[in-house]
């Protein structure tokens, strides 16, 4: 448990360094920036886990040995959590308050005392605001990943995913249930933990608004800005202000725009490259495929299309069973404090707590009563499941946080004018937490996608049984993978990358784009 | 009384912005209770409407939009609801302004903007938390110099008008009636009516004397200190 809780800090450990670093040199240099965050932008909205049966390959292959599967498993985390933190990271940087900025030019604080006295501690918030999902995200590929196969060998690396792996595996189903109740334990601990610490980072280094030097004005006294009123606000409203971004403010010159714009078309480019790189094995398949496989694969190119549509729709199920539920229990929970006190908590302990080590028992326990209800849809059914509980608490964490910070005023207004309940929700609450519903969602997608890499095909899942789907895309690729087809699966995740990144350049994207500059609720606030 | 301006002043944290919010049913008082026309007020209303401090207006809706949603409970049919919106736009002043975003117009548009959508409402009490105190004085003194036409006039159901202000030049400028709060706990310590014909300018003398009263009013309460 220590090895695996271990390799998750230390991974969120390098992000947040890396991330310190990394945003200092992109406020200082802007080509730099430009790059990072068009990189950062994609990448974050791309599920790169995906791709990973082929970055694997390299670890497990080309170094090899314990240092190999070690370094394997820290870099699928680290994937699946740094973006977020390095952009949370980008973004406090970017907003720390021009006047404490001139005093630290003021008093020449050089590289180190700006990062330790103001960067670092003004970065606190975001970094706390994002752990809590960051850990959820590691604790789940983190179980995933410490065994996997490649060809006929299976890899795995000490840690509780592995041992409740082989109990699993070897029907120590009790053995099993006893180190899934020390995960839990230690899951709860630490998410009880991070709660803590992001409020207290919130009240430590929080400043009491992003416009606090507005307390005084024209010699009068400014209730609403005033930090005693600012300190009752509770917590979780102040959170919520760092966990979405709003677009950094940039006082650009015409000229420079147009340079950034190409600059950011570069940062795509890179990002769409990196993808493609990373898909090692594009380079095996180029230098080692016989002619006729490359006849083979692209006349195989139609049905992979479909392959991956099958897993959009199922994608695309998860994804909107997701939202309907968050949106009216986020709503819901919002009215009603006692019980949103007592279930958040318990949402997003669940939430850490990674499924892919429960799931075997899960199903072995539901299975003959969902076979009964589901028939040959039964498999099916688990995946979507499967899908749904590693994925729906993205958005409902993230919707959840923007109900809490719709502006006061809204609430007194819908509740002024009498509005109904589907007036609220279409008028005023969605597009409200609009932003927070895009971003919320786009990380439910992106897990939805590692959660069908899991389910749609899991030999021996429990009791010699296999789940599998159909048809689907990640059932292929797990199956190419087994049998050490390296042409077939660099070819599907090739076909897939370019998919993905077009999808999140096209929809994503402009969502985001579309969230940040129409539904920012805290403009409808006119406060000079 | 019909078309009274009531404004309520007192030093901050008295809890001017706490009595007004019950007085339109936002916060339920823990004694005595608030009477609209003979019935109890228990909830919000769309009778008694609320002007905010921090101008309130949906960034994603347009003006017209925005002052629409002030009519959604009555269940108006969409051409009704549309002209009605129109007209109070108009009457405060916005026409041509329908399809502007809240973020093309500038503050005083914006508070404009939530006055009508309070307007269309057909409240009976108009209850404003220092409504001009977000914008610049030029801005707010023309605001100001409109308010009380605007509010009283033809085409609005209002009867009455409940201020909350800081600034003892606007509540001479507007009020019928004011209510001075101080001390702790808050009583209301002076009532004063002003007696001057509109518009009302502050180099009359006798706007200078209802200021000196006011001030006088709102003078710290010294503390009794109990001799041993």
């Amino acid at each position: 448990m220590g090895a695996t809780t271990g390799r998750v800090f230390f991974t969120i450990l390098l992000s947040v360094l890396s991330g310190w670093l990394l945003g200092y040199v992109a406020l200082k240099n802007r080509t730099f920036e430009n790059i990072y965050i068009s990189l950062s932008e994609v990448l974050e909205s791309v599920p790169v886990i995906t791709f990973f049966p082929v970055v694997l390959i390299f670890f497990v292959t080309d170094i090899g040995g314990t240092i190999g599967s070690q370094l394997a498993v820290i870099f699928l985390v680290f994937t699946a959590v740094v973006w977020n933190i390095w952009m949370g990271i980008y973004q406090a940087f970017k907003t720390v308050p021009e006047n404490l900025r001139e005093v630290s030019e003021n008093l020449r604080l050089g590289f180190w005392g700006k990062m330790t006295k103001l960067y670092i501690p003004f970065s606190v918030p975001r970094i706390a605001a994002n752990l809590i999902p960051s850990f959820a995200d590691a604790m789940f590929y983190i179980t995933v990943s410490e065994v996997f196969s490649v060809g006929n060998s299976t890899y795995s690396v000490f840690g509780i995913g592995s041992l409740i792996y082989d109990l699993t595996t070897a029907g120590e189903y009790t053995y099993a249930l006893y180190s899934l109740g020390v995960l839990a334990a230690v899951v709860v601990v630490v998410t009880l933990l991070l709660r803590e610490f992001a409020q207290y980072s919130v009240q430590r280094y929080g400043l009491d608004t992003e416009a606090s030097s507005n307390a005084v004005r024209r010699g009068r006294f400014r209730i609403r800005y005033s930090s005693r009123l600012s300190n009752a606000v509770s917590p979780v409203t102040k959170l919520a202000r760092y966990a979405i971004r709003s677009r950094a403010q940039e006082a650009e010159i015409e000229e420079e725009r147009e340079k950034s714009h190409h600059l950011k078309t570069l940062g795509q480019i890179i990002a769409f490259v990196f993808l493609i790189g990373i898909s090692y094995s594009v380079f095996t398949v180029i230098s080692s495929v016989p002619d006729q496989t490359w006849g083979y694969l692209l006349s195989t190119t139609p049905y992979d299309l479909i392959l991956v549509g099958a897993d959009y729709l199922r994608v695309g199920i998860i994804a909107v069973i997701s939202l309907v539920i968050a949106l009216f229990l986020g709503y819901w929970l919002s009215l009603h404090v006692k019980t949103e006190r007592a279930v958040v908590p318990i949402i997003q302990t669940l939430a850490a707590f990674p499924a892919p080590a429960y799931f075997p028992l899960l199903f072995a326990f539901t299975y003959p009563a969902v076979e009964r209800a589901f028939g040959s849809f039964t498999d099916e059914f688990y995946v979507l499941l499967l899908g749904f509980i590693s994925t729906f608490y993205y958005v409902f964490y993230s919707y959840w946080l923007g109900v809490k910070n719709m502006p006061h005023e809204y609430w007194e207004v819908m509740d002024n004018l009498n509005l109904g309940f589907w007036q609220r929700m279409s008028k005023i609450v969605i597009p409200s937490t609009f932003p927070y519903i895009v971003s919320g969602l786009t990380s439910t997608i992106n897990s939805a996608w590692g959660g069908l890499a899991i389910g749609e095909y899991w030999p021996d899942i429990y009791d010699g049984k296999t789940l599998e789907v159909h048809t689907g895309l990640m059932k292929y690729l797990a199956l190419a993978d087994a049998q050490g087809n390296l042409a077939v699966v660099g070819w599907l995740s090739l076909i897939f990358s370019i998919i993905v990144v077009i999808y999140s350049v096209l929809f994503t994207r402009k969502l985001m784009d579309l969230a940040r500059e129409k539904y920012v609720a805290e403009e409808g606030i006119y406060a000079a | 009384m019909d078309n009274e301006l009531i404004a309520i002043v007192g030093p901050s944290g008295v809890g001017k912005s706490t009595l007004l919010r019950i007085l339109g049913g936002f916060i339920r008082p823990t004694e005595g209770e608030v009477i609209l026309l003979g019935k109890k007020v228990t909830r919000p209303t769309p009778k008694i409407a609320l002007i905010h401090q921090s101008i309130a207006t949906f960034p994603w809706l347009t003006a017209l939009e925005n002052v629409k949603l002030g009519l959604k409970y009555r269940n108006l049919t969409k051409e009704e609801e549309d002209s009605i919106a129109r007209k109070m736009l108009e009457l405060v002043g916005l026409q041509g302004f329908e399809e502007f975003y809240p973020k093309q117009m500038s503050g005083g548009m914006r508070q404009r903007v939530a006055i009508a959508r309070a307007l269309a409402a057909d409240p009976y009490v108009l209850l404003m938390d220092e409504p001009f105190a977000h914008l610049d004085e030029l801005t707010a003194e023309g605001l100001r110099q409109e308010i009380y036409s605007t509010l009283f006039s033809q085409d609005t159901s209002l009867k009455a008008a409940v201020l909350v202000s800081h600034n003892m030049n606007e509540v001479v400028e507007l009020s019928d009636r004011v209510f001075v709060l101080n001390g702790r706990p808050a009583t209301v310590v002076g009532e004063v009516t002003i007696e001057m014909e509109r518009p009302r300018s502050p180099r009359d003398q006798k706007f200078q004397e209802y200021l000196d009263l006011l001030y006088k009013l709102l003078t710290p309460v010294k503390k009794k200190v109990k001799e041993g």
